[in-house]
């Protein structure tokens, strides 16, 4: 905003937010692409077999280019004292859980983007950055992105992270299923370094069989539950566990897809009469302004 | 109806033919369908018609760890590792109390021995995504054991540095490993359990007792014992007398006792300390000799619990002892050629070898040990 006086900035969103709240919905909140396709892809993480290696924490960097490090450094494990969330420099973190049973052998859960089957970050994005494609994965597009975080504030389990610390153009990064390596017929990085084959890569409806089948076979290993099968109506990513889910700090959700604050911010505004078009088109036309703005001192600056 | 008439004689067929062939006790013993092992509906031992992978839970194999293969390398995957030099017999001298063979070679039919490959796929990206490839089915039979006593999950415990490879001899790495069998493992004396028994809170086990006098086989307590219980890098070494809580449930620790202890009573192995070991003489009146004390307690007593008296007659036991078949020098006294010739009562007056011999049955005024019917040779 260099170079210009805030009030400036203020009287000029005022005007262009009045007249984009006048327009339909398309022009600013791009249809989503958003598809359910009945051979889409998931994961199957067993956390039973997960051994805590923290090698798909080094191959998700090395995949999307950013600072990895030795792949023997991961062998530490006192990063495992704090319980550790994705965020932009780690789109994936393995944290460790105690077992109850034996001390020696703790419970390791791989953390990333479940790729929800309704995902609230593809229908709280005002700009339609985000998508459900046909393989399953939820991905964004960096260059619609405006950095609004409302995907942030709707996602159920808390994924999509900000760059906070990047004073320029910041935007939202998360696990994007490594949509550029599974075009190519590629594994995910993450399950193709696995040693333990802890990620099983598959169709989804696949993998729910493959799921129940290993629940049966060995029903004192497991409890009774995929979670992710029916969670918030359904994800790409899925996981087994031996512990209770909740002791292992997955949240709570029912199977109504799309719950949080997407939501509750439509409803906040329908009981003000408010249709929340106009709100997303104001929102949405500040945000996009700013980001315009940016991109032209950015261009000035060069 | 025709069709289940006609699977059900075929059926029908293949047990007889697996009875006929009769193929070792699991086969009878097995809870499942022919149709689970073999493809075919008629197997025969020429062309048992094996699924490679049953994936039933089944014990079936299992050959000595002595006879087993010593090294193994394992390279199927060597376009991205190293071969993996794997002591096989060492792992298998600990899978003898650990689980046995079954761990690692899980759903093998009863015959040959699979190999991983058989089923496990080399490749990740693949069809069959029901069970692991085979990268992650090696890792899930090391990683898993290797990183509770390490608590690490390196991975340079098993594969070499790459930097290695072109200074890597795989025959030369193997010769490392060939021969080597597991350590003589270090057995506690005794381990005295604090339990929750009011009336009595110790009870001491003499595990030495256990496994040398009443050669109790280790297996008949220890069959799923982990890894960590005798390798840790954080634990001291073996203790050779401890004192442990007991953990396990009432049922657990008493099973293993009641099979033999049946008749005891609480208190007899519940003390309010721990106990003293057992001393034949001290407890019977009669001290074990050095030959006598190395036998198991059912040499002597037989098999029936609890054990009973015996008198102490030497010939009680040794019924076959006579003058030939005895060898009187290993009393430390050798007899010369005359006196060899005599019957044993002649000099043991009525085959009691607890008081002294007597002479006067044919030299007069001789008496042991001033006169001797041989040469001292001192004891052995
Ligand atoms: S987990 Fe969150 S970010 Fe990922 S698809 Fe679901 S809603 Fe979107
Ligand atoms: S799928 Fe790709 S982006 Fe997602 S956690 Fe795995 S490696 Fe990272
Ligand atoms: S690479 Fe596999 S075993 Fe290692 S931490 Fe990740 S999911 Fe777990």
């Amino acid at each position: 905003m260099s170079g210009k006086s805030r009030r400036d900035f203020l009287k000029t969103s005022a005007v262009i937010g009045a007249g984009v709240a006048g327009l339909s919905t398309s022009t600013v909140k791009a249809a989503p692409k958003n598809i359910l396709s009945e051979d889409r892809m998931g994961v199957l993480v067993d956390s039973t077999v997960c051994v805590g290696c923290r090698n798909c924490e080094w191959a998700c960097k090395e995949a999307h280019d950013l600072p990895a490090g030795d792949l023997q450094s991961y062998e530490e494990r006192s990063v495992f004292k704090d319980k550790r969330r994705p965020g932009t420099k780690a789109l994936t973190v393995v944290n460790e859980y105690s077992s109850g049973k034996n001390s020696n052998l703790p419970v390791d859960v791989k953390v990333q983007c479940m790729h929800c089957d309704h995902p609230a970050c593809v229908s709280a994005c005002i700009v339609g950055a985000f998508s459900k494609e046909e393989n399953g994965s939820v991905i964004w597009d960096t260059d619609k992105c405006i950095g609004c975080r409302y995907c942030m504030a709707a996602c159920p389990f808390q994924v999509p992270a900000f760059e906070y610390d990047k004073a320029i153009n910041p935007l939202i990064m998360k696990c994007d299923f490594c949509f550029n390596r599974t075009k190519e017929g590629k594994l995910p990085a993450c399950v193709n370094i696995c040693p333990v084959e802890a990620l099983t890569y598959g169709p989804r409806t696949e993998l729910v069989k493959i799921a129940r089948e290993r629940i049966k076979r060995n029903p004192e290993k497991f409890v009774d539950h995929i979670f992710g099968e029916h969670e918030v109506g359904g994800t790409a990513w899925m996981y087994l566990s031996g512990k209770d889910f909740v002791e292992l700090d997955f949240p709570q959700l029912g199977t109504n897809p799309a719950p949080g604050v997407s939501e509750s911010i439509q409803h906040g505004i329908f009981a003000y009469f408010v249709p929340p078009v106009s709100l997303y088109a104001l929102l949405g036309g500040i945000m996009w302004i700013t980001k315009h703005r940016k991109e032209l001192d950015e261009e000035e600056k060069s | 109806m025709k069709k289940g008439l006609l699977i059900f004689f075929l059926f029908a067929i293949s047990i007889t033919v697996t009875a006929q062939q009769n193929l070792g006790k699991d086969h009878s013993k097995s809870n499942i369908t022919c149709k689970t092992c073999h493809v075919c509906d008629v197997p025969t031992k020429d062309d048992p018609c094996l699924v490679p992978c049953p994936r039933e839970k089944m014990k079936t194999v299992y050959e000595s760890p002595d006879k087993t293969v010593d090294v193994v390398s394992l390279e199927e995957l060597s376009k991205k590792y190293l071969p993996v030099i794997f002591s096989h017999r060492v792992h298998a001298q600990m899978s003898v109390m650990s689980g046995g063979c079954g761990t690692c070679h899980h759903y093998n039919t009863s015959g040959p021995i699979q190999s991983c490959k058989n089923c496990h796929q080399t490749y990740r990206n693949r069809d069959d995504i029901s069970k692991p490839d085979l990268e992650a089915a090696y890792h899930r039979q090391c990683i898993t054991c290797h990183r509770e006593w390490s608590h690490g999950t390196n991975c340079n415990s098993c594969h070499s540095p790459k930097m290695d490879k072109k200074g890597f001899q795989k025959e030369e790495a193997k010769k490392k490993v060939m021969g080597k069998v597991h350590p003589a493992l270090i057995e506690p004396d005794k381990i005295v359990f604090e339990t929750k028994y009011e009336k009595g809170k110790m009870v001491t086990f003499f595990h030495d007792d256990h496994t040398k006098k009443f050669k109790i086989e280790c297996t008949s307590c220890h069959k799923n014992e982990t890894c960590l219980k005798c390798h840790d890098v954080n634990k001291a070494s073996i203790e050779k007398s401890k004192i442990v809580k007991a953990q396990k449930s009432l049922d657990e620790h008493h099973k293993k006792c009641f099979s033999c202890h049946k008749e005891d009573k609480c208190g007899s192995c519940h003390l309010n300390k721990s106990a003293e070991p057992f001393e034949h003489g001290k407890k019977t009146g009669w001290a074990l000799n050095k030959f006598h004390v190395n036998l198991s307690c059912a040499k002597c007593h037989g098999s029936k619990m609890p054990y009973t008296k015996l008198d102490n007659k030497c010939s009680s036991c040794h019924k076959a002892w006579n003058n030939e078949t005895f060898k009187h020098s290993i009393t430390g006294l050798g007899l010369d050629e005359t006196h060899s010739q005599l019957n044993c009562e002649d000099c043991h007056a009525e085959n009691n070898y607890t008081v002294k011999p007597v002479c006067s049955n044919c030299h007069e005024n001789y008496s042991f040990p001033k006169q001797k019917p041989g040469k001292l040779v001192g004891r052995k």
